[in-house]
């Protein structure tokens, strides 16, 4: 049962990044031709993206330009063709290339899911861990109470109600949009500027307060079971000062699902911050999936899905590396 | 000699829902420095809640209801928190029974062991590190200084609970209260663990509480014995006198259920019915419904008969000359 050495316990994890970014493929895969076959159910593209009073030429010409009149499976293998040329086609709204459409989307959100889900974990994580260290506080029964509503009360309700506060009545932040970006990478970033910060703020808090309540329940759970164990006893037979068990005994030991939690969140938010992101008119890509539902834009959810399926399986083996270096029990290797 | 720790009359109980647990009731003792106590008695006889008492850790719903316990002149019981702390693990330290359960299986020992080094003053990474190998060495670690990087379940149960071990020794305590030490380990284990403390105790003047429900261990290791049954101490005498020719019926009782003592091939003996539940104690003697020696006096309380630095606490001792 020995851990294997170091060097042999890198090439035991690459064999298992590897193995996990071939199950990500597949996954992909499926995902497309899930979304592929969805879509064809709910209707013909074509309604939509052309005037009913258009005269049939018109029609047989842009089904053709848009490869609609082959049978799905064909469509399909062309899709698939062309994005093992890196290809995602072109979205038939707007006429770019879709992944140009996509990229441009996500920085905004990658931002606000970003700060939503470390406002939950820096906030949520130290409130749960005293909630559970003092479970009988009145304090403690608060944050308790805070969280219940979290969980409980609607997001777009209170997206509305933080609006209302903080943009209209008392007018310290803006209701909507996001500030200026300054460009690294190529790529628009709105909280490396104060007024850029501004904009972040409000969509982010009111998305973070599920995730607050959730890490805030998790520590608690977490740390009230640690806080009988033996561990903790010895660390104060040896005198260590209450904080320092906390901050360096039960922080690490209720740490795995903290992460496994936030990488979820992270994933999720990225995902479908849909609500947030309408009410406060945020340019991220939840607003364009939604709006390329109502227009039956295929190759923009179809792309979007798949690099969701993407992000989830990336996102999700960051945590699993993540458990070996939280859990030196956990880097025993040999069988992945 | 002054006694290092002295305690009188100590009761803790727990306020639970069903009522009040007088888990320790009424115990007394002394210890001199370097001293070799031996704490014996089977599961909820309230010894180990005494061991927690001593060093301020009973948890609630548990507390120190009166009594007292003086370490070194200075009174704990109603000491602040902070004051309490700034002893425990440099003046007064404490060894569990499962090493696998005690240290922190994400931390190295290196990172455990500094941390308790850093609990009473400061210390740079490798002075901590250089002290932390030293007392590894010290409890027998072989190539202690490239231990320090390896985790908990690297080790095996004897070398764990060495660690936990060293991590009380790291202060150089005056009073070390191990709680069933050797019982989660195996009996080769066991025995060295015994020689060890036993040797570090006299070579460090350290004074030792050491619980155990094991005669055995006790007998090997410990000056004297203090038996106890339902919170209170039965009997009490060097460990010697007290083990050869026990005086209370009840550690008669525990030495006539050790396998050594038996004929092999005979049926070990066992002391008939099991230990009474501390929320509802009759009055009289605890013990009394499971005695061969009980009779009506024993609806009262037993005086405590002392006799050439021995007690016991019985209406009918057994005879000395036994």
């Amino acid at each position: 049962m020995r851990p294997l050495s170091m060097p042999r316990y890198c090439v035991a994890m690459l064999g298992f990044i590897i193995q996990r970014l071939l199950q990500s493929l597949l996954v992909m895969l499926a995902m497309s031709a899930l979304v592929f076959a969805g879509v064809y159910a709910i209707g013909n593209p074509i309604d939509v993206l052309i005037s009913p009073d258009a005269t049939q030429q018109i029609r047989e010409d842009a089904i053709r330009h848009y490869g609609l009149d082959l049978p799905l499976w064909r469509q399909y293998l062309a899709f698939l063709g062309r994005l093992l040329a890196g290809d995602f086609g072109r979205s038939f709204v707007f006429d770019i290339p879709v992944l140009e459409l996509v990229l441009a989307r996500l920085p905004a959100t990658l931002e606000l899911a970003l700060a939503s889900v470390l406002i939950g974990a820096f906030i949520g994580i130290p409130l749960g861990i005293y909630a559970g260290y003092r479970p009988e506080a009145a304090s403690s029964r608060a944050i308790m109470a805070v969280s219940v509503l979290g969980f409980s009360v609607p997001t777009f309700w209170v997206g509305l109600l933080l609006i209302l506060t903080f943009a209209v009545n008392l007018d310290w932040l803006p209701a909507g949009d996001r500030g200026p970006v300054v460009e690294v990478f190529g790529v628009g970033w709105s909280f490396l500027t104060a007024e850029g910060l501004t904009f972040l703020i409000l969509p982010a808090l009111n998305l973070s307060l599920f995730k607050l309540a959730m890490m805030i329940r998790l520590a608690r759970a977490g740390t009230r079971e640690i806080m009988l164990t033996d561990t903790v006893k010895f660390a104060r037979a040896a005198g260590l000062a209450e904080f320092t068990i906390l901050r360096r005994h039960v922080l690490r030991l209720i740490s795995i699902p903290l992460v496994t939690v936030f990488g979820l969140e992270f994933a999720s938010t990225l995902a479908f911050a849909v609500v947030t992101e309408t009410i406060f008119s945020w340019p991220g890509v939840g607003k364009l999936i939604i709006d390329s539902i109502t227009s039956l834009d295929r190759p923009v959810m179809v792309a979007y899905l798949v690099l969701v399926a993407f992000l989830f399986v990336t996102i999700n083996l960051v945590v699993d590396l993540s458990y070996a270096l939280l859990d030196p029990r956990l880097r025993r290797g040999g069988r992945a | 000699m002054s006694a290092l720790l002295e305690v009188r009359d100590l009761h803790t109980h727990f306020f639970t829902r069903a009522g009040v647990v007088r888990a320790v009731e009424g115990v007394s003792f002394s210890l001199a420095r370097g001293e070799i106590l031996g704490l014996v008695g089977e599961s909820g006889s309230g010894k180990s809640v005494t061991g927690f008492s001593l060093i301020g850790l009973v948890d609630p719903p548990g507390r120190i209801v009166s009594g007292s316990i003086r370490f070194d002149g200075q009174e704990l019981v109603g000491l602040p928190q902070a004051a309490m702390r700034r002893l425990r693990g440099a003046r007064i330290a404490m060894v569990f029974q499962d090493p696998a359960a005690t240290l922190n299986p994400v931390l190295t020992i290196g990172q455990q062991m500094a941390l308790a080094v850093r609990a009473h003053g400061r210390a740079s990474e490798a002075a901590a590190r250089d002290l932390a190998a030293r007392t590894l060495t010290r409890v027998g670690i072989p190539d202690a200084a490239a231990r320090l990087d390896a985790y908990p379940h690297e080790f095996s149960g004897g070398m764990r609970q060495r660690v936990a071990i060293a991590t009380a020794l790291l202060h150089g305590p005056e009073l070390i209260v191990a709680d069933e030490p050797t019982t989660a380990l195996d009996v080769s284990i066991q025995a060295q663990i015994l020689a060890e403390m036993k040797k570090l105790a006299k070579e460090s003047g350290t004074a030792l509480v050491w619980i155990s429900h094991d005669l055995a261990t006790v007998s090997s290791l410990a000056d004297r014995v203090l038996v106890m049954y339902a919170g209170r101490i039965v009997e009490s005498g060097g460990v010697s006198e007290t083990l050869r020719a026990p005086r209370h019926p009840y550690t008669r009782g525990l030495l006539d259920s050790l396998p050594a003592t038996a004929r092999p091939g005979e049926k070990l003996n066992q002391i008939p019915g099991s230990t009474p539940s501390l929320l509802a104690l009759p009055p009289g003697c605890p013990f009394a419904p499971r005695c061969p020696r009980a009779d009506a006096a024993c609806a009262t309380d037993p005086p405590d008969v002392v006799t050439g630095g021995r007690l016991v606490r019985c209406h009918h001792p057994l005879a000395v000359a036994a």
